[in-house]
């Protein structure tokens, strides 16, 4: 079947500098795929890529199997980190605008319609984000773009959020999601990790992690031992009041800190751990 | 930037900034030559078509038309141009006064009223401040709340967002003028005594280029800082050097060419033209002409740079 | 001598961005303030440090040269180096040739972008920059707006170490966050929503107060609370009643505040 979305080796350079070099990726219908990277990767500028708003130096975008064009756009729904949405109009006025472009009926506003007529602005973020969804699949797009979409929001709002997100790509849309929060991550299909423009990781949680195993202690001087470890090149993450290292032997931390009777537990790595290994090692490798 | 254009600024308003009239275009009807001949500096003569004196003024053939029978001359004077007027109505009296007989009659503002003068070309300087400043703001606006972007992925063609965009400006704008001139009219006693179609026609095409100035700022402007400084730099030379408050005729060459390429400068010649003279479309050609001809360059290219800045990607097939 | 604030109240025109809040910092150690955007932590920061002032309510801080800010926005000249940068502040701040400037660098591991432009750096080490600006006048209190906003799991755990350093040094840290877990971290933690205190204390005791039995399932359960979150759901329920496809699991401060958020509070 052909993927609803793909790049194949895209590049996009803005003068000398590459902000994506080489990446290739493909997201198929009702299939939920994550895009990881920090602020900078070059994450959004891939996303606009795909989108149709920026060309490719270097590389293919295909939607639908065709380069971006004007007749995609109709296919697809896009929620930016903005929020998509028109501060100074109402819920309904926003809705009625987007369907209207789209000429397709005002979509249905289920527990929503308490704030029909409330002002964009005034409303909650967690609310804000809800209205902006409704807006990207009043079409019922093919394929859903959503960057950042939980953002600023709280646990309980960030969980609803998903629901829709699952409920979309169970209903077979194609869906492109980018995040920081790595328990969002874990709800993706498959997952695409960006730094410096270049993809350092991709395939499912579990292609991604591999078997790596992060070891856990509690020094006396958190803050001491992580330079010392950091100073000897391994990634370090504060968890409570005790420290992991992921993709390290007990021997090594030990002779690091100088303590050899520490105890040291092994646990599977995070997503998080595996993303930083991952990351540093492409860097220096 | 911080010091150049101070100084920049000072030179070329320096030399813009005149009030003194150096030439004054006179014709004479016949029987009259003679006596036009007289008339000293800086009195020039020259040729009228026109038989009726008001219609020579009004087709901007002269600005002072001396007509009559010898011994009862009448200096028809151009009221519509001021300062050129209250230099002619000076010479004109004093030429009387020293025993030839020639009365002096201001056509078109007799009262030389500097408000009649001025309202018509405000009214072009508010559309300014409507089309580039405000519009420029709007969309500047827009992209940086993210909702131009959005309608960047929808099925709209950039024609289609360009539309949408510029033409309430266009109707606020539209509305503004009409109410600026009728209030100006009724508070300043600006006559107004030609054709509504004709001012119409100007001022649509006049629309056209400061809203599709308005539109290349916010091209290039990545906020509203930028945009405010664009719109202001677009603002400034109009004010001063478009004949609204200087007469174009009495800037140094140097900088009159400046003027010349100002749009408010042509629609202030339409306005003053029509409100006080009714002046007919011959005589406006030339302004009306520029303008249009301004207005296909400065729209066209906005459209342009808008729609590549909204989308680049259309339906051409992407470069491997 | 804490520092913090007691029942301030922030009001914008109609808007009640703080209400009746209260704010404890012990020298040396962290204090997290989570909440979602909108909830008031850029208001408490901007209190505690005196640039704005409350409507009602006492703040204690010490004098200025003893406080270190660093705001949600960039936090350092982007047309400077780094080192212009660092050198700027200490000056402002009574230049004393300490080897303070390099204690920081070395630190923030930015010593060999030194002479990089702030700006060209990437968002991670420009952050660990503002944090280092903060920090350099050795504060008696650190006040973090969001530092770890945006960032990758490497940069947001060094940070963290910045953070943890800084208490070390003596201050009273207060960071606010957006991610939940790092607030673990903490010594304390107070949770903020709609300008109102939520929970307030350690992590532990704010767990502890978690009235009722949290359980993870792998199937979308049919009936009761729930929430997703990773592959599972988060069943909360009383106790004894506890789902029989779940596993019981102890509340962590997301559950906490998750169901906070459920109750009507106020």
């Amino acid at each position: 079947m052909t993927a609803t979305a793909a790049t194949r080796e895209v590049e996009r350079r803005f003068g000398a500098i590459a902000a994506v070099s080489g990446v290739t990726l493909e997201v198929a219908p009702g299939e939920i795929v994550g895009l990881l990277g920090a602020n900078g990767a070059g994450k959004t500028t891939l996303i606009r890529m795909l989108l149709g708003l920026l060309v490719p130096t270097g590389g293919s975008v295909e939607l639908f199997g065709r380069p971006p064009s004007r007749e995609s756009r109709r296919r697809l729904g896009y929620l930016p980190q903005s929020g998509g949405l028109y501060d100074d109009l109402s819920v309904m006025e926003n809705l009625a605008f987007v369907s209207g472009v789209y000429g397709v009926p005002a979509p249905d506003l289920g527990h929503l319609e308490a704030v029909r007529s409330r002002m964009v602005a005034d409303l909650p973020l967690g609310i804000r984000r809800q209205v902006g969804f409704l807006a990207a699949l009043c079409h019922h797009p093919e394929l859903l773009v959503l960057d950042e979409p939980t953002s600023g929001v709280g646990p309980l709002a960030r969980a609803q959020l998903w629901d829709t997100i699952h409920a979309a790509a169970d209903s077979g849309v194609a869906v492109l999601v980018t995040t920081h929060h790595m328990d969002e991550a874990e709800q993706c299909d498959r997952l695409v990790m960006l730094s410096d423009g270049v993809e350092v990781a991709s395939g499912s949680v579990e292609a991604v992690v591999a078997g790596m195993t992060s070891l856990e202690f509690g020094p006396s001087d958190p803050a001491a031992a992580m330079t010392a470890l950091e100073d000897s090149g391994f990634c370090v993450f504060p968890v409570g009041h005790g420290l992991r290292v992921p993709d390290a032997s007990a021997a090594d931390i030990r002779l690091v800190l100088g303590e050899p009777e520490m105890a040291v537990a092994t646990r599977p790595a995070t997503l998080e751990e595996s993303f930083a290994v991952l990351s540093s090692s492409k860097r220096a490798g | 930037m911080m010091i150049v254009m101070p100084v920049m600024l000072l030179v070329v308003f320096g030399y813009a900034a005149s009030f003194d009239v150096t030439s004054i275009g006179v014709a004479a009807g016949p029987g009259a030559e003679a006596v036009v001949a007289l008339l000293p500096e800086p009195f020039e003569t020259v040729e009228a078509g026109a038989g009726d004196p008001l219609e020579a003024l009004r087709l901007n053939e002269a600005d002072v038309v001396v007509a009559g029978r010898p011994g009862a001359l009448t200096a028809y004077i151009d009221g519509s141009e001021l300062f050129t007027a209250r230099a002619a109505l000076q010479a004109v009296t004093t030429v009387a006064g020293q025993g030839i007989p020639i009365r002096a009659e201001v056509a078109f503002n007799p009262g030389l009223e500097t408000s009649a003068v001025l309202v018509p070309g405000l009214a072009g300087l508010i559309l300014i401040f409507i089309g580039s400043l405000v519009t420029s703001l709007g969309v500047v606006h827009e992209r940086q709340a993210g909702t131009l972007e959005q309608l960047a992925v929808m099925p709209l063609t950039a024609r289609d967002v360009f539309v949408g965009k510029v033409a309430p400006y266009f109707g606020v704008a539209a509305l503004d003028l009409t109410l600026v001139l009728v209030v100006g009219s009724l508070l300043f006693n600006v006559p107004f005594i030609g054709s509504v179609w004709l001012l119409a026609l100007g001022s649509v095409l006049f629309l056209l280029v400061t809203l599709g100035i308005g539109v290349l700022i916010s091209t290039v402007s990545q906020n509203q800082g930028q945009a405010i400084q664009l719109a202001i730099m677009t603002l400034l030379p109009q004010v001063l050097l478009s004949g609204l408050i200087f007469p174009l005729e009495s800037m140094a060459p140097g900088v009159r060419w400046i003027g010349y390429l100002l749009p408010l400068t042509y629609f202030n010649q339409v306005a003053r033209g029509v409100m006080l003279k009714d002046a007919p479309l011959e005589a406006l050609v030339l302004p009306i002409g520029l303008l249009a001809l301004l207005g296909l360059v400065v729209f066209g290219l906005a459209v342009l740079r808008f729609r590549s800045d909204l989308a680049p990607s259309g339906r051409r097939a992407v470069a491997v | 001598m804490s520092y913090g604030l007691a029942g301030v109240d922030v009001a914008y025109g109609r808007v009640v961005a703080l209400s009746r809040f209260d704010l404890d910092l012990a020298p040396g150690s962290v204090h997290a303030l989570i909440g979602p955007d909108g909830a008031g932590k850029t208001t408490a920061c901007k209190v505690l440090v005196g640039t704005r002032r409350p409507e009602r309510g006492e703040v204690r801080r010490p004098s200025a040269h003893l406080v270190g800010y660093q705001p949600e926005s960039a936090g350092s000249w982007p047309d400077l180096t780094v080192a212009e940068n660092l050198d700027f502040v200490s000056r402002s701040f009574g230049h004393r040739r300490d080897g303070r400037i390099d204690e920081l660098l070395e630190l923030t591991r930015l010593r060999t972008a030194r002479d990089r432009l702030a700006g060209d750096l990437s968002g991670g080490m420009r952050q660990k920059l503002a944090v280092a600006m903060a920090m350099l006048a050795r504060p008696a209190l650190l006040v973090l707006d969001e530092p770890t906003t945006g960032l990758d799991p490497v940069s947001r755990s060094g940070l963290w170490r910045l953070v943890l350093r800084a208490a070390s040094e003596g201050a009273a840290v207060l960071v606010t966050t957006s991610y939940i877990y790092e607030a673990e971290r903490a010594d304390t933690v107070t949770f903020l929503d709609d300008g109102h205190a939520i929970a307030t204390g350690t992590a532990a005791s704010i767990r502890a107060g978690f009235q009722g039995v949290m359980s993870v399932t792998a199937e979308c359960p049919e009936a009761g609370t729930f929430w997703r979150r990773g592959r599972n759901w988060r069943v909360w329920t009383r106790a004894g009643t506890a789902p029989a496809n779940g596993t019981t699991v102890a509340p962590d401060l997301e559950d906490v505040v998750t169901a906070a958020s459920m109750e009507p509070v106020r």
